[in-house]
Parts: C-alpha cells; sequence; structure tokens
C-alpha cells in the first residue's frame, strides 16, 4: 500500500510541473532568506570559549569621584587604573589567574626588504592571557612570567601576521621590529575564532590582534595606547594619555586597563572578598571615595546585556520571518490548488473502496516529498545567501577583513542544517494540514455525478 | 455592482478568502517597513561632495622612528610632492573630507553654560583651500604668515582666527552677519574670530547621519604629535589621480623611518563613508522585489485554482447572459474586497512596525505617504494577478455547462 | 421565431472532421413546444449549444427572432441571450452559496433592471413555481424537485421568449418530473416557445411536436402532422 501510495505521490508530483515547480520555490526562497538571518543569529549570539566563559569575570573597580553617576551595569562602568592593575597583580590571589589587556599600535616590519611594513594592532598583557583563554598555538608558546616582571622584548604573533612576514613558516626565535625596537618571536597562534572579541570588550566579529607583547614592554618604551581614558574632572584633555604624558598616567586616577581574572566556582567569594578588603585599604590612602563597589561580570552575563541592543540585524529578521510567512501562505494556495483538481479522482477512488487513512498517506507523502525537497534547495539559497551577506559586509567594511576573517560568521553548522530541514519539512506539513483536510473529506462519488 | 453575490461567494469559501486576506496584510508590512527603513537611511545618502573629490588624492604617512624632525620633513614632503608632474598643489591635513573623526564642539560664548554646536575642525596650511577648490562667500582666506606650526603639546597658543563654512555660519549666526565675530573652540576657552566663509564640503558619516552635513572649521595650524602626523591632501590634475597613487607612495617612502598608511583617492574615501548604509539599502530592496515577485505569482495560482473550481458557475453565468467582461469583473471585483480588508489590516500592521523600527534605529521613520503607496501598489499587483487568470477563463465558450454532466 | 437554414456545426481535431450536425433546416414557431429526442451522442446537445447561442457554427444561417445571429460578437450574443432565451439545464446549475432569491436574480442583474424592478420580478417567478416562501434557503437545503424549479423561475424571471431545456426531468424522480412537466406546459401556454430535450419518449410526447436528430440529422415528427422532412446528407 505504502509503495502505490508513493507512485501517486510522485505522479501527481509531476501532473502539473509547473505548480510543484511554484511551491517548491516558494518554500525554497522563503526558508533561504529565513535560514540566513537565523544563522547569522545564531552564531552571532554564540559565547566565546564556552566551556570555561562562566569562569572568565571582566574585573571593574569603581574609582571614581563622589560626584560622578550611578551605574548598574558593567557596560557603563569604568575599567583599571594603572596603579590597580599593579596592585591587583601584586595581590596574587590563589586559586584566580588575571590578566590585564590594552591596545597598542605599531609598524611591524622584517628583515627582507621584499616584505613591506605593516600597520598592526597590538595587545599588550602578561602571561597569564595564554593559559587563561586558552589560546591556540601553532608554534611556540606564550612568554614565562618573568618577561612580564623584566618587560622583556618578547613577541606573540597572529596567525595571519606570522603568515605575513615569515611566509607561515616557524618563526619562534626570529627577529621582528615594531617602529624601531627589535623584539624575538616565541610563539605564533593557531587559527582562532573568537566568536566575538571578547578580550578588549570591543565584542566585534574578527579575530585576534596582530600581535601580543608583555605589558611591561609596552610601557617601558612608551608604546601608544589606543584607549579610552575615564579620569577625574580635575585632569583636563585626556586624550593626551594617548601618545604622551605617560608618568602622569600612571599615577593618576584615570581608568583605562581592561583586566580578567579566571575564577573557578568555588573561589569566586574568596576572589570578592579580596577585591572588598583591598578597596578597604585603598580608602585608607584617600581613594575610592565612593560606596565599595566593584563589578565582576563573567563572559555570559556580559554577553546577555550587549546582545540586548538588537538594530540593523533584528530589523532583518523581522523582515525574514514575515517574508517566510508569507511564501507559506502562498504555498498553502499553490497546494490547495493542486489537491483540489483532483477532487473527482479521490472521489472515485474512495468509491471504490480506498479508506480516508490511504488518502490520508497518499498526500501526506507528496507533502514531505515537497518538504524535503524544498528543505534541500532551501538549504542551497541559505549557502547561496550567506556568502551574499559575507560579501556585502565585505563591501560595506572596504576589504579590510579578508574573507578567511569574516567565514566563520557566515557558515552554516550541522545545528543549522538540521534546523533548516525540520523547518523545511515541519512548515510543509503545516501548510499541508488544511488542503490535506480538503482532500481527505472528499465523500466517495460526490463528485461523479455532476452535482 | 454585485457585491451581495461576492460576499456570499467570500463566506462559501472562508479558508481562501481568509489566506488572501492574510497575505495581503504581511506583504503590505513587510514592503512598507522595507521601504521605509530604506528610504530613512537613504536620506543623507549621496550628498554633494562640494569638493573635486576625484581629483584629489590623499596619503597618510607615519612615523614610528621618533628621532625624526617632523617639521623639516613636512616642509621637504610638500616640496617633493609639489614639483611631481601632474601636481597642481598640496596642503598637510588632520583629517580628509568624507572621514572626519567624531565630532568636537565650539560655542558662542566664554561662560560655562555655553550650549555647544557640533562640527568638524579641519587644519591645514594657507593651500588647503586651494586644494579643495573651495569658493569664498565672505571674507578672506588665511595667509601664510598666519598658520601655525609645530608639536602640539609645545605650542603656546590656539590661532587666534577661524574660517567658517556656509551652513556653520547659518547655524551659529542665522541672522547672517558671522564675520567678524568671535567663537570659542573650547569651553570657556580659546577664543577665534571669523575671519572668512567658505562654500560647504562634506565633513564624514558622524554629522551627516544626523542631518548635519557641510558644518566645518578651518584653522590655520599645522601640528603634529608623538606617533601622530599630519596627512597630505594632494590636487592633482584631471583625470591623472589613479596613475598618481604609486608615484606619491614611492616618493613618501623616501624618507626613512616611516611608514605609508593608506594613499588613495577621495572618491575610494567618499564611497567608504556611503557603502554601509547602500549596501543594507540595495539588500531590503533585493528582498522587497523578491517578495513581490513570489506574491504576485502564488496570486495568480491562486486564481488560477478558483476560476478553475468555479468553471461550472462561469459556465452558468455566461450561458445567462453574462458578458466576458462581466465575468472577469466579477473576479476583479472579489479579489478587490479580499485584497481592500488585507490592506486596511496591512496599514494598522505598518504603522506599529514602523513605530518599532523607529524605536530601535532612533530615528523617525513613520511616513504614512510611502506606507500607502505601497499598499496601492499591491492593491494594482493583485488586480493584474487576477485579471489575466480571470480572463482565460471567460474566454471559455459557455457550452460547457451543457456538455459537463 | 428560430429558424435555421443549412446550418452545419464541425469539429477539426488534426485530421479528424467531425459533423455533429449536418445541413440542418428547421422552422420553430412562436408559442410551440418542440421536444427534441435521439440516441446518445446524436447531436442532440450541440443542437441545444446552437439554439442557445452558446456556440458557434460553421456553416448556413440562424435567425432568432427575426435576428441573424451569424455576424454577432460576443457581446451581442450575450446580450441576446440574456434577453430572449432562458436556460433550464439537467443538473440544474444552480449557484450553491447563494440563496434562491439571489440565484434568480443572476440574470436580471446582466440585464440592467433596478432594484425594485427585480424584486417584483424575482417574487412573481418564485410565486409561479411555488417557492415563494424558501427564498432565502440555499439550493443545498432543497430536493432536487424544488431546486429544478428554482431554476426554471431563473428562467422566466426575464421574460425570455423562449426556453431551452436540457433533459429537465433527468435528475428526477416521476412525481417531481410530473411537476416540472405541468409547469413548463403552464409557461407555454402564457406563450413563451419552449424546446426540450429528452430522453424520455413519454414525455417527448407532451410537447405539440417532436424533433428527431440522429448521427447529426433532423427528422422533424409533427404530433399532428404527418409530414415527414428527411435531409440527406
Amino acid at each position: 500500500m505504502f509503495a502505490y501510495n508513493a507512485k501517486l505521490a510522485f505522479k501527481s508530483l509531476n501532473d502539473r510541473p509547473s505548480l510543484t515547480v511554484l511551491m517548491v520555490a516558494a518554500i525554497a526562497v522563503g526558508l533561504g532568506l529565513f535560514m540566513t538571518m537565523l544563522t547569522l543569529g545564531h552564531q552571532s549570539s554564540k559565547i566565546p570559549i564556552p566551556h570555561i566563559s562562566q569562569q572568565i569575570h571582566l574585573v571593574q573597580l569603581d574609582n571614581r569621584e563622589v560626584t560622578a553617576d550611578d551605574v548598574d551595569n558593567f557596560n557603563d562602568m569604568v575599567d583599571l587604573t594603572y596603579q590597580d592593575t599593579n596592585n591587583l597583580l601584586n595581590l596574587d590571589i590563589a586559586g584566580a589567574e588575571q590578566t590585564l589587556a590594552w591596545n597598542t599600535y605599531g609598524i611591524l616590519n622584517v628583515e627582507q626588504q621584499e616584505i613591506q611594513p605593516q600597520r598592526s594592532s597590538v595587545v599588550a598583557t602578561n602571561h597569564a592571557f595564554f593559559s587563561m583563554f586558552e589560546v591556540p598555538f601553532l608554534y611556540g608558546k606564550g612568554w614565562e612570567s618573568d618577561a612580564d616582571q623584566f618587560g622583556q622584548a618578547v613577541i606573540v604573533l597572529s596567525k595571519a601576521s606570522n603568515d605575513y612576514l615569515f611566509g607561515g613558516i616557524n618563526s619562534v626565535g626570529q627577529q621582528v621590529r615594531l617602529n624601531t625596537q627589535v623584539l624575538t618571536v616565541v610563539g605564533v597562534l593557531d587559527d582562532w575564532f573568537l566568536v566575538r572579541k571578547f578580550y578588549d570588550r570591543s565584542y566585534r566579529q574578527a579575530g585576534p590582534d596582530e600581535a601580543f607583547v608583555p605589558s611591561n614592554f609596552a610601557f617601558n618604551n612608551d608604546l601608544p595606547r589606543n584607549a579610552r581614558f575615564d579620569c577625574w574632572s580635575t585632569t583636563n584633555n585626556p586624550r593626551k594619555f594617548s601618545t604622551n604624558y605617560l608618568t602622569e598616567l600612571k599615577t593618576s586616577e584615570c581608568a583605562w586597563i581592561t583586566f580578567w581574572a579566571k575564577l573557578p566556582q568555588d573561589n569566586k567569594q574568596d576572589y570578592q572578598a579580596q577585591l572588598g578588603q583591598y578597596i578597604d585599604t585603598q580608602k585608607s590612602l584617600g581613594r575610592f571615595p565612593r560606596d565599595n563597589q566593584y563589578f565582576l561580570t563573567n563572559i555570559n552575563d556580559q554577553l546577555i546585556i550587549i546582545n540586548g541592543s538588537g538594530g540593523r540585524q533584528e530589523m532583518l529578521g523581522m523582515i525574514s520571518y514575515m517574508f517566510f510567512a508569507v511564501c507559506l501562505i502562498n504555498a498553502v494556495s499553490i497546494l490547495l490548488a493542486k489537491f483540489m483538481r483532483r477532487t473527482k479522482e479521490v472521489s472515485l477512488r474512495r468509491a471504490l473502496g480506498a479508506k480516508k487513512r490511504t488518502i490520508l498517506q497518499q498526500h501526506l507523502i507528496e507533502v514531505i516529498f515537497i518538504g524535503v525537497i524544498g528543505g534541500l534547495l532551501g538549504i542551497g539559497f541559505t549557502y547561496l545567501g550567506l556568502q551574499a551577506m559575507l560579501r556585502v559586509n565585505l563591501y560595506a567594511s572596504d576589504y579590510r577583513n579578508t574573507v578567511a576573517e569574516l567565514m566563520p560568521y557566515h557558515q552554516m553548522d550541522w545545528e543549522m542544517i538540521m534546523a533548516a530541514f525540520s523547518v523545511s519539512v515541519g512548515c510543509t506539513l503545516l501548510v499541508g494540514l488544511y488542503p490535506i483536510w480538503r482532500i481527505c473529506n472528499v465523500s466517495p462519488a460526490s463528485q461523479l455525478k455532476a452535482q | 455592482m454585485e457585491f451581495r453575490p461576492i460576499f456570499l461567494s467570500i463566506k462559501h469559501n472562508k479558508a481562501i478568502a481568509l489566506l488572501v486576506i492574510i497575505q495581503v496584510a504581511i506583504t503590505l508590512t513587510v514592503l512598507s517597513g522595507s521601504l521605509l527603513m530604506t528610504t530613512s537611511t537613504l536620506k543623507e545618502w549621496n550628498l554633494p561632495s562640494g569638493i573635486p573629490h576625484h581629483n584629489i588624492i590623499s596619503a597618510v604617512p607615519q612615523f614610528y622612528d621618533l628621532d625624526v624632525d617632523v617639521r623639516q620633513s613636512v616642509v621637504d614632503d610638500m616640496a617633493r610632492i609639489k614639483s611631481l608632474s601632474g601636481v597642481i598643489n598640496v596642503s598637510p591635513a588632520s583629517q580628509r573630507p568624507f572621514e572626519a573623526q567624531g565630532a568636537q564642539q565650539v560655542y558662542l560664548e566664554a561662560t560655562k553654560e555655553a550650549q555647544e554646536y557640533d562640527t568638524n575642525v579641519f587644519t591645514g596650511n594657507a593651500n588647503l583651500h586651494k586644494v579643495l577648490e573651495l569658493s569664498l562667500i565672505e571674507g578672506r582666506f588665511f595667509r601664510e604668515d598666519e598658520i601655525i606650526t609645530g608639536k602640539r603639546d609645545e605650542l603656546s597658543s590656539t590661532p587666534p582666527i577661524v574660517m567658517i563654512s556656509e551652513d556653520m555660519a547659518k547655524v551659529l549666526f542665522p541672522d547672517n552677519n558671522a564675520l567678524g565675530k568671535t567663537i570659542w573652540m573650547e569651553k570657556g576657552g580659546s577664543p577665534a574670530e571669523i575671519i572668512g566663509i567658505y562654500s560647504n564640503f562634506m565633513n564624514g558619516e558622524r554629522l551627516n547621519y544626523f542631518g548635519q552635513s557641510y558644518r566645518t572649521v578651518l584653522q590655520p595650524l599645522v601640528t603634529w604629535e608623538n606617533r601622530n602626523d599630519p596627512s597630505y591632501l594632494i590636487r592633482v590634475e584631471a583625470g591623472m589621480a589613479e596613475g598618481m597613487l604609486e608615484t606619491i607612495r614611492s616618493e613618501l617612502y623616501k624618507i626613512d623611518g616611516r611608514y605609508v598608511n593608506r594613499v588613495e583617492v577621495l572618491t575610494r574615501v567618499q564611497k567608504r563613508m556611503y557603502d554601509g548604509r547602500g549596501s543594507q539599502s540595495i539588500m531590503l530592496l533585493v528582498i522587497s522585489f523578491v517578495l513581490l515577485l513570489i506574491t504576485a505569482f502564488g496570486m495568480a495560482g491562486l486564481v488560477s485554482f478558483l476560476v478553475t473550481q468555479r468553471q461550472k458557475q462561469i459556465g452558468t453565468r455566461r450561458a445567462l447572459g453574462a458578458t466576458k467582461w462581466d465575468v472577469v469583473r466579477y473576479f476583479m471585483l472579489e479579489n478587490g474586497i479580499l485584497t481592500s480588508i488585507g490592506i486596511i489590516i496591512g496599514l494598522v500592521l505598518s504603522i506599529a512596525f514602523a513605530f518599532v523600527l523607529t524605536e530601535d534605529s532612533g530615528a523617525n521613520i513613520l511616513d504614512m505617504g510611502y506606507i500607502f503607496a505601497t499598499a496601492f501598489f499591491i492593491i494594482v499587483i493583485n488586480q493584474l494577478a487576477v485579471y489575466f487568470p480571470a480572463k482565460r477563463a471567460a474566454n471559455v465558450e459557455p457550452a460547457i455547462v451543457t456538455r459537463a454532466a | 421565431m428560430l429558424k435555421m437554414e443549412n446550418v452545419s456545426k464541425i469539429y477539426r481535431t488534426n485530421l479528424i472532421e467531425t459533423h455533429a450536425l449536418r445541413k440542418v433546416d428547421l422552422h420553430i414557431g412562436a408559442g410551440e413546444f418542440v421536444s427534441v429526442t435521439g440516441p446518445s451522442g446524436s447531436g442532440k446537445t450541440t443542437f441545444l449549444n446552437l439554439a442557445g447561442l452558446l456556440e458557434t457554427f460553421e456553416e448556413g444561417d440562424f435567425y432568432l427572432d427575426g435576428q441573424n445571429v451569424k455576424g454577432l460578437n460576443d457581446n451581442q450574443l450575450s446580450e441576446l441571450r440574456n434577453e430572449k432565451i432562458g436556460f433550464i439545464f439537467q443538473s440544474f446549475n444552480l449557484l450553491p452559496e447563494l440563496p434562491l432569491f439571489d440565484n434568480v436574480d443572476v440574470p436580471l442583474r446582466y440585464r440592467g433592471f433596478n432594484a425594485k424592478e427585480r424584486k417584483e420580478r424575482i417574487e412573481e417567478a418564485l410565486e409561479i413555481v411555488g417557492l415563494s416562501s424558501r427564498k432565502q434557503h440555499l439550493p443545498t437545503q432543497l430536493s432536487g424537485g424544488q431546486q429544478q424549479r428554482v431554476a426554471i423561475a431563473r428562467a422566466i424571471a426575464g421574460q425570455p421568449k423562449f426556453l431551452l431545456a436540457d433533459e429537465p426531468t433527468g435528475n428526477l424522480d416521476s412525481l417531481m418530473a410530473q411537476q416540472v412537466m405541468e409547469l413548463l406546459e403552464k409557461i407555454n401556454q402564457q406563450g413563451t416557445t419552449i424546446i426540450m430535450v429528452t430522453h424520455d419518449d413519454q414525455l417527448a410526447r407532451r410537447a405539440h411536436r417532436n424533433i428527431q436528430i440522429f448521427d447529426g440529422q433532423v427528422s422533424d415528427l409533427a404530433k399532428d402532422q404527418t409530414d415527414v422532412l428527411i435531409k440527406s446528407a
């Protein structure tokens, strides 16, 4: 019986090919747009390093003036001052790993004349960065803690930088110049797909920076500071600290360094207590005039707050939902048209002994078949759609990002492909509900005699 | 007009009627939403630049060797570039048109509560206005001896004179007497006298997005600080810009210790300024177009089905004296009623959607004109989608009633 | 009233030419009640279609109420149909979603009568067929005989010059058939010409005159006439 019904279903698909094509097209196109938006959203909402993200906390201390506005979430809170960064690092709390990160920039260049210098964005950090965030290495590894202490001239390159400067070979031990300083390469990163660039709080969908150096090295050589300085009102023109006035910056109350702590669950309370104590100590020295306030926000919570504002993406998302709905409604009409053309045949079959159930099965098979084809095509369209979005984003950023960088954000993983299939078949079944109900309720022989 | 039979017919076929109504409502919402988004995004888009941007090249050199004498190299660079064939003029500049960084504020009074006015400040030497080909509206341009040059933190004072653009003058001094007035470049400090007003040129995306394009101030200043060197704007002869990019780049590399960041024609910078919004709008338009196609075809398919179902009825009516046009008109009217109901629901949804979009993007999107235009368009498309299948059905010979037994 | 001269209807498909009607010569006068009989496939339906202006013909001339229909375009034919002819079908062909009142209304709307005039005519027609009390009911709520009576009401509401009935009792039991025939006779007595196609010889004999069609040819047997008209091919 099943084979017979399947044969009938298949024949019916070929019956009015234009209608079949129209229906499959409607579902596939709608699905394509819908899944494109869904995939982009899915990639956007992923959490970086999800297996440890809950342990990674952004540390913020409120060292602002009494007159400053109250703040209730980390997004509006300031980072750390130079003093507090050093003090916290020196506290050396058991079980907790701490790191700092701030951005600098410079010209990376190598001996070979043929390779032109490259303006690069560099992260000034400490050795803990690489272990805390489980950064993948292709060659070598991060530097040791004594490199931090003495501000040694060592550098870790990103895979892209290494490819550009050294042709991708193992460059550990080689020398590279940042502006006029000479540094030794100790490690080269592997592809590091950051769902969001969280370590500098930009949360952009981008790859890692071009290089990493010890923070003290950056300070010792007065490398420029690409940061926002939140200073007290007594400091005029904070922007000057980007390229100058390092001594003044070090002793000021200007907050600008991003600070992270990795706290396994049982350590969190401990760490919090230590922070509280530290602030109290500082208070007695005349700092931290506000009420004892610090923020410890892990990555998951940060993303919840950040993702609150949807903007453009949300609007496109809503439009794609509605687009899909219209496509489905059209599919219902077309399916209805297909089925109702055959009322005479169905009526005859029922008169000849077919049960309602078998009529149901026959048409269910047809609907599912359409759903599967629509799904396959739809996945194809989704792929095209994502490629198109990739090109659009490339074009819009004036080709400053490479295809390789943006690709992971515009890809379907198996989860999405499965989702596409289920959506397609599920929605097609939904679409088929009414038409199937109508055709199954055709009474035997009712259509055989006119009226 | 036979409304009653049509209403009864709609009642008889409630499911189909509902499908049509919902489809029309949602299609209207999506299309009008896209249209509103696009028009609001493109509101300040692709405005005239006010300068011959095809013939201006921008170069951004940067010293990484801190021991270099920047002052001398600027002088050398100017001389070198000016001597290249094809170059008409060159000036150092703190930023480029189309790419002005965040807004700066200027004030009309020296008090602490003075109202701030957003603007973009461009600094350069006495040649800057020649490079940009600005015309003089009132007053005069800067003289050579008025240009202040030096390392930013070594300067003792800020220039006592400025020039402002036409639009800036209108904003600051609505009664047209800007010339000779004083504005303060910082809150409570750095007063400067307006010695001239020049023709408008595009500042950058920040102010453009808020409808404040062309608000600029010129200062006679050439400054630098650690690793923040002056960029250069170079006016070349028509048609030569693309070809000269490499020449200029190698010319700049003749001084050691520097990295040449970008050498490009201003056309490219302009493209970057408008790209994001442009591509977004095109995407929306493509999606809308595809949706329209799907709706039209779907509607045609549905009507095709309906008329086939009612072939007998059509035959009967024809036998009873209906002309072909009577039949076509009947279906167009029936669809017209359903479409209208869908439109009404869609109008409500569209307005609601527009409100959501407004909240999201911060700019006021709602424009009833566009929504109505979209509604009208949908009605036309639907009627066309009905016309052809109905016409086809009406052409069938009425003899079908006696034959189909 | 209705005059056909040498009318032929030819179906051409690819290589085959079928003569559904061959050179038909026929004259039906006003007020006559004519029955048309013949075996299946003989051309009865084609004849009816031509008579009712539902189909066009290839050869010959056809005068309806004195007017030559040959050169008329589709719109003119529709108008003529609407004004001069009333149809009654074997399968009733009522519009299922309209109540009886609105079903009878359909041809009147195309005629262009105003609302008051239409209402009068509809009510009168329903009165004649005896269904005034059910004018708001839907066709599905009626028996076969009642539906056919509504169809008759629809046919006569516009006071056409003649009625074309295609197997009007074909779907009815003998009692209802009787009722319908009596109605038709009553209408005929009031002056309307009736042409009725039927299988039923008994019914055929109730008409004044009987026309037989066989293989596309018409032979005319008058009830009280002894002329036999046979045309050869």
